[in-house]
C-alpha cells in the first residue's frame, strides 16, 4: 500500500444532487493533509464518506473507490473499518453521561488496547498527554466533561480518538468553535502526532492550513481544484480560484 | 381609536386570565373533595382502612380496601415490566431502522391503539382471556393494562431515544461502537430521564385505570388472591363499583379509596417532577 | 439491505418484540370484528336505527347509546375548547418562568389524574350543583326551547355526562393546543410586533395560524370523550331513551357496555350486540383519531418547519 488514503474517481449523490464531483486523492502515511476550502464546498462530506459516517445521511449514492490502510472502504463493514479510524468533530461532543476519564478509557477498553485497570491508567494518561489536556485535569478525572471549556472538551474528543490507537485521524475543522489560544494548542498537539498517526484535517482557514499542512487538496463546489505539496500549493499555485483562496478572497 | 384598541386590548387578558383561572378551579375542587371526605372515612376507620375487606352495605363498621390495595399494586407491578420490555425494544428498532417497514408497521398500529377506547380492550381480553379460562383472573387484568399501556410507553421511549442529538451518536460510531453498544452505552444512559419519566407515568396511569378491568380481573373482594390465575380487585373498579350502589356506607369507602388513588398519584407525579437525576449536556 | 452484519444481526434480535406488538394488535382487531358480526349478522342494519334493550326477548336497538354518545361527546369538546384555548393562550403567552412551569405541571397533572376521580366528583358534587343552578333553571324559563324542555329528576342526564367529561378532557387538549401554539416560529410572532399589534392582536392571528391545529386537537378531543367510560356510566343516567332534551337520562355506548356487559353472557345475542356497538363507536374512534393526526402533521409540515 503506497498511500494511506487512495481515493479514485469518487462521486456522491445525495437527494440526486451532485455533490462530490470526481474526486480523487492519495495521501501519503505519517503526514499531515489538509482539505480546504470555503464554507459548503463538500470537505466535511468527503471526510465523512471516508470513515462511512455518510452512512447516517439518507438516500446517499457513491460511486468510485476508496482503500484506506489498503482496504476497500465501501464494500467494508462500516463498524470495523472506523475501528482503525478516529475523528474529532466541529462541535466538540465527549459523552456528558461519563467521566472524563471514562469518555477515554471506553475508546481504549472496546478497541481491545488496554483491559486492566492498570493498562486503562497509562493509556488514559497517554491520550490525555497527547491531546496536550493531561496537566489541566490530572486531579478530576472522574468529574464530568460540561465542567470543560470548549478548547479543553475538543482536547478530550482528541485524546479520546487517540486512545483507540488509530492508525488514520479524521479531523473536521476541529478549532472551528473554540478561542485562538486553545485553537493554536489543539494545532500544536495535532503536529506532534505526526510520527504515530496519518492526519487528515478540514478546514476553511488558509493561514490554519499554512500552518500545519505537509499536503493539500483544495475543494470548490465539489471539485478538487488543485492539490498537491504544501510548499507547491501556497507559493506557486497554478489556478486563479486558489490564489483567491489563499488571498482570502473566497 | 388608540385608546380602544387599548380597551378591547386591556378586556382580553382579563377574559383569558380570569377564564383559565376558572379552568383550573375543579382541579383544586376535586382535591379539597376528596381530601375532606376521604380523610373523614379513613380517620373513622382507622389504619384497618387498610388491612380489612369491605364490610356488608348495612354494617357500622367501615371495614377496609385491602383486597383492592393488594390487586392494585400486583397488577400494576406485573404488567410494567411486560410493557416496558416490550415498548423499549420496539421504540429501539424503530429508532435504528426508521424507514423500516416493521416500524412504521408498530408506528401506525401503536397509534391506533391508543385511539381505542379502553373498555373496549376490557372486551376483548375477555372474550380471548376470560372466557377460556373459565373465569377472571389477575393475569387478564395484566394482558389488558399491557395492551393499553403499551402505545404510551412506546411512543414515550421513541421520543426519548431520538431526542439525544445526534453528534453523540456520531462520536460512539467514530470509536468503533457499533448500533447495539451505542443504544446501550450512549443513547440509552443519555435520555435516562425522559424514560425514567415515561416508565413512571406508565405506572401511574394503569394504576389508575377502570374500564380495562372491568370485565377482567374480577372484583374479589373477600380476601387476598396470590395465584395469578385466580380474581382479585382494584381500587379504581371498587371506588367505580361503590359509587353506583345505593349505600350510603360504600359511598363513604369510595371516598376513602378516592383519597388512597389520587394520593398515590400525586405521590408519582411529584417525584417524577423532583427526584430524576438530569444529565447535563 | 443492511450494510453490515452487525446492523443485519442487531435487527433480528429486536424483531420478536416488534412483530409481537404487530400480532397482538392486529389479532385483536379481528377478534372484536369477528364477535360483533354475529349479531349483525341476525339483526341487520336495524340494529343501529332503533330503540330496545330487550334482552330477555332478545330484542336489541342501540340507537340511543350512538346518538347519546355523539351528543355528549359534542357537549364536551365545546365546553373544553371553551376553556382549553384561553388556557393555553394563557400559558404561552402571558405567563413566564416559574410560574409558566407551574402552571403547566397543574395541567399536566391534572391530564393524568385517573378518570374514575372525576366521575366520584361529577356525581357528588358536579350533578346536584348543575342541576339546581343550571339545569332547573333553564327548564323553568326556557322549556319552549326542545332542548329543555324536561324536568332534571336525578340531575344525571347527557347534559351532566358532557360538561363533566369536558371538564376531564379540558388538560388534554389544552396540552396539544398550547404545544401547537408554541410551535409556531417565533418570525410570525416577531411579525405581528413589528407592526405594533396589541397582545389581543396577536393572538388573534396566531390563533387563526392555528386553526387547523385547533380543529386536529376538536377532533382528536372528541374522540377521547367518545371512549370515557366511567365519567359517563356515572353520570348519563343509564336509560334507553331518546328525546330531544338534554336534561333526560340517555346512555352512551361506553355506559351501556359497563353496565350491560357483564350479564350479557346470560342471553344469546347481547354480549355479539354490545360488541358491535363498541366496534361502531371504536371505528369512529379511529377514523377521528387518523383525521385528527393526519390534519396536525399536514399543519406542522406547513407552519412549524
Amino acid at each position: 500500500m503506497m498511500y494511506a488514503v487512495e481515493i479514485e474517481n469518487l462521486n456522491l449523490y445525495i437527494d440526486g444532487r451532485h455533490i462530490l464531483k470526481n474526486i480523487s486523492m492519495n495521501v501519503s502515511y505519517n503526514t499531515i493533509h489538509v482539505i480546504m476550502g470555503p464554507s459548503g464546498s463538500g470537505k466535511t462530506t468527503l471526510l465523512r464518506t471516508i470513515n462511512r459516517l455518510i452512512d447516517l445521511v439518507p438516500n446517499a449514492r457513491i460511486t468510485g473507490r476508496i482503500a484506506v490502510l489498503g482496504r476497500d472502504v465501501l464494500s467494508s463493514d462500516p463498524y470495523i473499518l472506523r475501528r482503525d479510524i478516529g475523528m474529532v468533530f466541529q462541535i466538540p461532543n465527549p459523552f456528558p453521561h461519563m467521566t472524563i476519564y471514562e469518555n477515554v478509557a471506553i475508546s481504549a477498553r472496546l478497541n481491545g488496547i488496554a483491559r486492566s485497570r492498570r493498562e486503562l491508567d497509562e493509556v488514559v494518561r497517554w491520550a490525555l498527554e497527547k491531546a496536550m489536556l493531561w496537566e489541566e485535569v490530572r486531579d478530576r478525572l472522574n468529574k464530568y466533561p460540561h465542567e470543560l471549556s470548549g478548547g479543553q472538551k475538543q482536547r478530550l474528543c482528541l485524546a479520546r480518538a487517540l486512545a483507540m490507537k488509530p492508525k488514520l485521524l479524521l479531523l473536521d475543522e476541529p478549532t472551528a468553535n473554540i478561542d485562538p489560544i486553545n485553537a493554536r494548542r489543539l494545532e500544536d498537539a495535532i503536529v506532534s502526532l505526526k510520527d504515530e498517526v496519518t492526519i487528515i484535517m478540514v478546514t476553511h482557514s488558509p493561514h490554519q492550513a499554512a500552518r500545519v499542512a505537509d499536503s493539500v487538496t483544495l475543494i470548490y463546489d465539489g471539485y478538487i481544484i488543485e492539490q498537491g505539496p504544501a510548499q507547491v500549493v501556497f507559493l506557486h499555485p497554478s489556478n486563479e480560484y486558489t490564489a483567491k483562496f489563499l488571498r482570502g478572497e473566497i | 381609536m388608540y385608546s380602544s384598541r387599548r380597551i378591547k386590548d386591556r378586556l382580553f387578558i382579563a377574559f383569558i386570565a380570569s377564564v383559565s383561572i376558572l379552568s383550573l378551579v375543579p382541579l383544586f375542587h376535586i382535591m379539597i373533595a376528596i381530601a375532606v371526605n376521604g380523610v373523614q372515612v379513613i380517620a373513622k376507620a382507622g389504619l384497618r382502612f387498610f388491612t380489612d375487606t369491605p364490610p356488608a352495605p348495612l354494617s357500622r363498621d367501615v371495614g377496609g380496601i385491602a383486597p383492592a390495595l393488594f390487586g392494585s399494586f400486583y397488577i400494576t407491578l406485573v404488567s410494567l415490566p411486560i410493557t416496558v420490555v416490550l415498548a423499549l425494544l420496539a421504540s429501539i428498532l424503530s429508532t435504528e431502522f426508521p424507514s423500516n417497514i416493521i416500524s412504521r408497521a408498530v408506528d401506525v398500529l401503536s397509534r391506533s391503539l391508543a385511539s381505542v377506547p379502553t373498555i373496549v380492550v376490557s372486551m376483548v381480553v375477555y372474550t380471548t382471556v376470560v372466557v377460556p379460562m373459565r373465569g377472571f383472573s389477575a393475569l387478564a387484568g395484566v394482558i389488558a393494562l399491557s395492551l393499553i399501556s403499551l402505545p404510551y410507553a412506546y411512543t414515550a421511549f421513541s421520543t426519548a431515544l431520538r431526542s439525544v442529538p445526534q453528534i453523540y451518536r456520531e462520536a460512539a460510531y467514530s470509536i468503533g461502537m457499533d448500533r447495539w453498544r451505542t443504544v446501550r452505552r450512549v443513547l440509552l444512559p443519555v435520555s435516562r430521564r425522559i424514560i425514567v419519566t415515561g416508565i413512571l407515568m406508565v405506572f401511574a396511569r394503569a394504576m389508575g385505570e377502570t374500564a380495562a378491568l372491568l370485565f377482567t380481573v374480577g372484583r374479589y373482594r373477600m380476601g387476598i388472591n396470590i395465584d395469578i390465575r385466580a380474581p382479585t380487585d382494584a381500587i379504581p373498579l371498587l371506588i367505580f363499583d361503590f359509587i353506583t350502589t345505593p349505600f350510603k356506607l360504600y359511598q363513604e369507602i369510595a371516598w376513602g379509596a378516592a383519597l388512597v388513588l389520587l394520593a398515590a398519584y400525586l405521590a408519582i407525579f411529584v417525584s417524577v417532577k423532583v427526584a430524576v437525576k438530569e444529565v447535563r449536556l | 439491505m443492511f450494510k453490515s452484519k452487525h446492523d443485519r444481526l442487531f435487527f433480528i434480535s429486536l424483531l420478536p418484540t416488534s412483530i409481537t406488538i404487530i400480532g397482538l394488535l392486529i389479532l385483536f382487531l379481528i377478534i372484536l370484528v369477528f364477535h360483533a358480526s354475529t349479531s349483525i349478522g341476525v339483526f341487520g342494519l336495524k340494529l343501529f336505527i332503533e330503540s330496545i334493550w330487550n334482552p330477555e326477548n332478545e330484542m336489541y336497538g342501540i340507537l340511543p347509546p350512538i346518538i347519546g354518545t355523539f351528543i355528549a361527546s359534542g357537549i364536551a369538546v365545546a365546553v373544553s375548547l371553551f376553556f382549553s384555548i384561553p388556557l393555553s393562550v394563557f400559558t404561552v403567552e402571558f405567563i413566564r418562568g416559574r410560574t409558566r412551569e407551574l402552571v403547566s405541571s397543574l395541567i399536566e397533572l391534572m391530564s393524568g389524574i385517573p378518570t374514575v376521580i372525576y366521575a366520584i366528583w361529577s356525581l357528588n358534587t358536579l350533578a346536584p350543583y348543575l342541576k339546581t343552578y343550571v339545569m332547573e333553571p333553564l327548564y323553568e324559563y326556557l322549556s319552549f326551547i326542545p332542548l329543555f324542555s324536561c324536568k332534571p329528576v336525578t340531575g344525571l342526564s347527557v347534559f351532566t355526562a358532557g360538561i363533566a367529561i369536558g371538564i376531564a378532557i379540558t388538560p388534554y387538549m389544552a396540552m396539544l393546543i398550547a404545544e401547537s401554539y408554541r410551535s409556531i416560529p417565533i418570525v410570525y410572532r416577531e411579525g405581528c410586533l413589528s407592526i405594533g399589534a396589541t397582545r389581543y392582536e396577536t393572538t388573534k392571528i396566531l390563533l387563526s395560524l392555528s386553526k387547523p391545529a385547533i380543529v386536529a386537537s376538536t377532533v382528536l378531543g372528541f374522540a377521547r370523550a367518545a371512549g370515557e367510560t366511567t365519567i359517563a356510566a356515572v353520570t348519563v343516567g343509564n336509560s334507553m331513551s331518546l328525546s330531544w332534551c338534554l336534561f333526560a337520562p340517555s346512555y352512551t355506548v361506553p355506559a351501556i357496555i359497563a353496565s350491560q356487559y357483564a350479564n350479557a353472557g346470560l342471553y344469546v345475542y347481547a354480549e355479539s350486540v354490545l360488541h358491535a356497538s363498541a366496534m361502531v363507536i371504536l371505528i369512529a374512534t379511529l377514523i377521528l383519531s387518523f383525521i385528527g393526526l393526519k390534519i396536525l402533521d399536514e399543519w406542522r409540515r406547513r407552519v412549524v418547519v
